[in-house]
């Protein structure tokens, strides 16, 4: 315990710090707008705190988690994502029945499982970062609790990421009893050692840790609670799960295979292709049909995951280049994408059927141009980040040699253009006649500023992507 | 067969067995009986294995503690009105299906792979020991153990409070 590990902590710290602050002040005197102040001034410290700690040595604290740049970046980018969440939920709570402070408490919790997350060396702090997340979660998503969606979304994740939970232990446990350590650096020099002759022992209980990856980052076939939960979800949550809980999972699945080579290990390989592969195909297949414009987000994230995992399992020099990249732009256009939809929705009721969408361009013309450009870059057009990352995840994968999987990738993007220019359509239809418009309330200050900020970041890391891509290029030495 | 092995697979088999019970019963409060003897055989494992810390604390929360709450809670929400029945045949295909593969992986595991022959020493972790490693190595996953309990516990006090306004709504429209 030295002063340097509190150094590399400071982000850490910062957030636990918010979170007592939080907690008390809710404790003594309840009041909306001052939660919303001391959340939003805890998550900027603590990003504060990446920026001025983000730059040193790696540093190894406890045998637990290693505060390097990599888990730097993603801890700056699950903070961004965290604030983004408060700020859009600072309206949609505004009107809610009954007491809404804990959801900024819940959040700042969420968030800090996912840091410890994101900076995991470690089986304990895998479990322990995933297990608090998704105990946030399920109360977050069950939080409008007088919506019965609402409710059975969080009973159904909380069932679900129990189970998911219990393979994930016993593959530890496996895992522990052959390797004799729960260090990932240990386990990776093991897996490297034992090359094709992998004892069934690990061989089972990777696959077993694979399925509680598989779980949280919704890739077929562990993908049935994603339409649900999105769609039943406060639209709020659903951004937060769609952006910070995944790519606390992207981070852990750099720390446990990115250094295992790919080609000595062709089990592991076919295992996460076959994933990929059918995450591509069902992801898309099943949002051709939907009427739910949250489900169509939540079926196009499955198959998001899936092009990600191109890019992750090209094994070539880009591949977790290409795999950061990925991730930060889908959480630009996904926060984008779900801040659209919460800014229009009520307490009562979240904006989701087509219907609601139709003619939005005729009521709220700036509104529909945001959420347009958020669709175009999940398709992946170009000018958008969306496209940038697809182009680098193809280009990783050609340099892998992963033909069949970019071949996909493309055959499926195109077809997912077909769902996202639906929605499109219907935003510049005439609005539907008898139809009782929502209240024309003008969005509010903190939704708009979200909104802003992702479609500037959107366009600006789609047209002129260098820096961040250097940025990148510095974390992933 | 050492005194030693002997015991062992001795708490094996009751483990096993009373766990089996308490997935396979209808009742709830007979499954909640049932795994408190599963804990109790877990505990005595991990006293032979030299943790009698462990052993207490096992016995303590998880037996003593978790279980007696799982029971009130049974006894208070009334859930014993069906019929003991078995589970229908739609849930026990795949139930017995994944069974099946887990215990012929299991087997496979267990007789076709060579492993580490070498059996681990004994050792005694006694609680002084066992305390000063957690908190001198482990600090950090104390301190974010701790907070995972505070999130369950206003996950826990915001969704209970629902129940409280609800019945208060329910009472104000049915006085």
């Amino acid at each position: 315990m030295q002063t340097a590990d509190f150094t590399a902590l400071t982000p850490l710290l910062l957030l636990a710090a918010a979170i007592a602050a939080v907690m008390l002040q809710i404790a003594l005197k309840r009041s909306h707008i001052l939660t919303i102040v001391l959340t939003l001034a805890g998550l900027i410290a603590a990003m504060l705190g990446v920026l001025a700690v983000g730059d040193m040595p790696a540093r190894q604290v406890t045998p637990l988690v290693t505060m390097d740049r990599l888990a730097f970046f993603f801890i700056g980018l699950i903070l961004t994502a965290t604030a983004a969440t408060a700020l859009l939920g600072c309206r949609y709570w505004e009107h809610a029945v009954g007491q809404c402070e804990e959801y900024y408490l819940l959040l700042l919790v969420a968030a800090l499982g996912a840091c410890v997350l994101a900076a995991a060396h470690h089986f304990a702090a895998f479990f322990i970062g995933l297990e608090i997340l998704s105990i946030s979660l399920f109360t977050l998503m069950a939080f409008a609790r007088r919506r019965m969606a609402s409710v059975e979304a969080g009973l159904k994740y909380l069932v679900l990421a129990g189970i998911s939970s219990a393979f994930l232990l016993f593959g530890i446990a496996l895992i522990y009893a052959d390797v004799g350590s729960l260090a990932f650096p240990i386990w990776t020099a093991r897996l490297q050692a034992a090359g094709e002759t992998v004892s069934p022992l690990l061989l089972i209980g990777m696959g077993m840790t694979v399925i509680g990856v598989g779980f949280k980052l919704a890739l077929v076939p562990f993908h049935m609670w994603t339409a649900d939960i999105y769609q039943g979800a406060p639209a709020p949550t659903t951004a937060f799960v769609a952006t910070v809980s995944k790519s606390a999972m992207v981070a852990l699945l750099l720390r446990l295979f990115a250094p295992v080579d790919f080609t000595a290990e062709p089990a592991l390989f076919w295992t996460l292709a076959i994933l990929a592969f059918a995450s591509m195909i069902v992801g898309n297949i099943l949002a051709l049909r939907q009427d739910s414009v949250k489900r169509i987000l939540a079926y196009s994230s499955i198959a998001h995951m899936g092009y990600l995992l191109v890019a992750f399992l090209s094994g070539g020099p880009a591949a977790i280049a290409a795999t950061v990249f990925y991730i930060t732009a889908y959480t630009i256009t996904v926060l984008g994408a779900f801040g659209v939809v919460t800014v229009l929705s009520r307490t009562d009721a979240d904006a989701d059927s087509m219907s609601d969408f139709q003619g939005l361009f005729f009521s709220h013309p700036w509104l529909a141009g945001v959420f347009m450009a958020m669709l175009l870059s999940l398709a992946g057009i170009p000018l958008t980040a969306g496209f940038i990352g697809k182009f680098y995840a193809i280009t990783a994968g050609a340099q892998g040699g992963i033909w069949w999987l970019i071949i996909t990738l493309v055959l499926t993007s195109a077809a997912s253009l077909f769902y996202y220019l639906r929605i499109v359509v219907a935003m510049f239809s005439p609005p539907l006649e008898n139809k009782t418009q929502p209240p024309a309330a003008g969005i509010s200050y903190s939704g708009g500023l979200v909104l802003t900020v992702m479609t500037v970041l959107l366009i600006w890391v789609g047209s002129a992507p260098g820096p961040l891509i250097d940025l990148i290029g510095r974390i992933t030495q | 067969m050492t005194l030693y092995s002997l015991l062992f697979y001795l708490l094996a088999i009751i483990i096993l067995a009373s766990t089996v019970m308490a997935v396979t019963r209808r009742n709830l409060v007979h499954a909640i009986i049932y795994l408190v003897v599963s804990f109790f055989g877990s505990a005595m494992l991990f006293y032979l294995l030299g943790a009698p810390f462990l052993a207490a604390i096992e016995v303590i929360i998880y037996a003593g503690a978790i279980m007696i709450l799982f029971l009130f809670i049974v006894m208070m929400i009334d859930v014993d009105r069906h019929k003991e029945r078995l589970f229908p045949i739609r849930q026990c295909l795949p139930a017995i299906i994944f069974g099946l593969v887990y215990a012929a992986v299991g087997l496979m595991v267990t007789f076709g792979h060579s492993g580490s022959k070498a059996s681990m020493p004994i050792a005694v972790a006694t609680p002084n020991a066992f305390g000063r490693f957690v908190f001198e190595h482990h600090w950090l996953a104390v301190e974010i153990v701790s907070l995972l309990l505070l999130v369950a516990l206003i996950g826990a006090l915001y969704l209970g409070r629902l129940k409280i306004e609800k019945s208060a709504a329910a009472g104000k429209e049915t006085p």
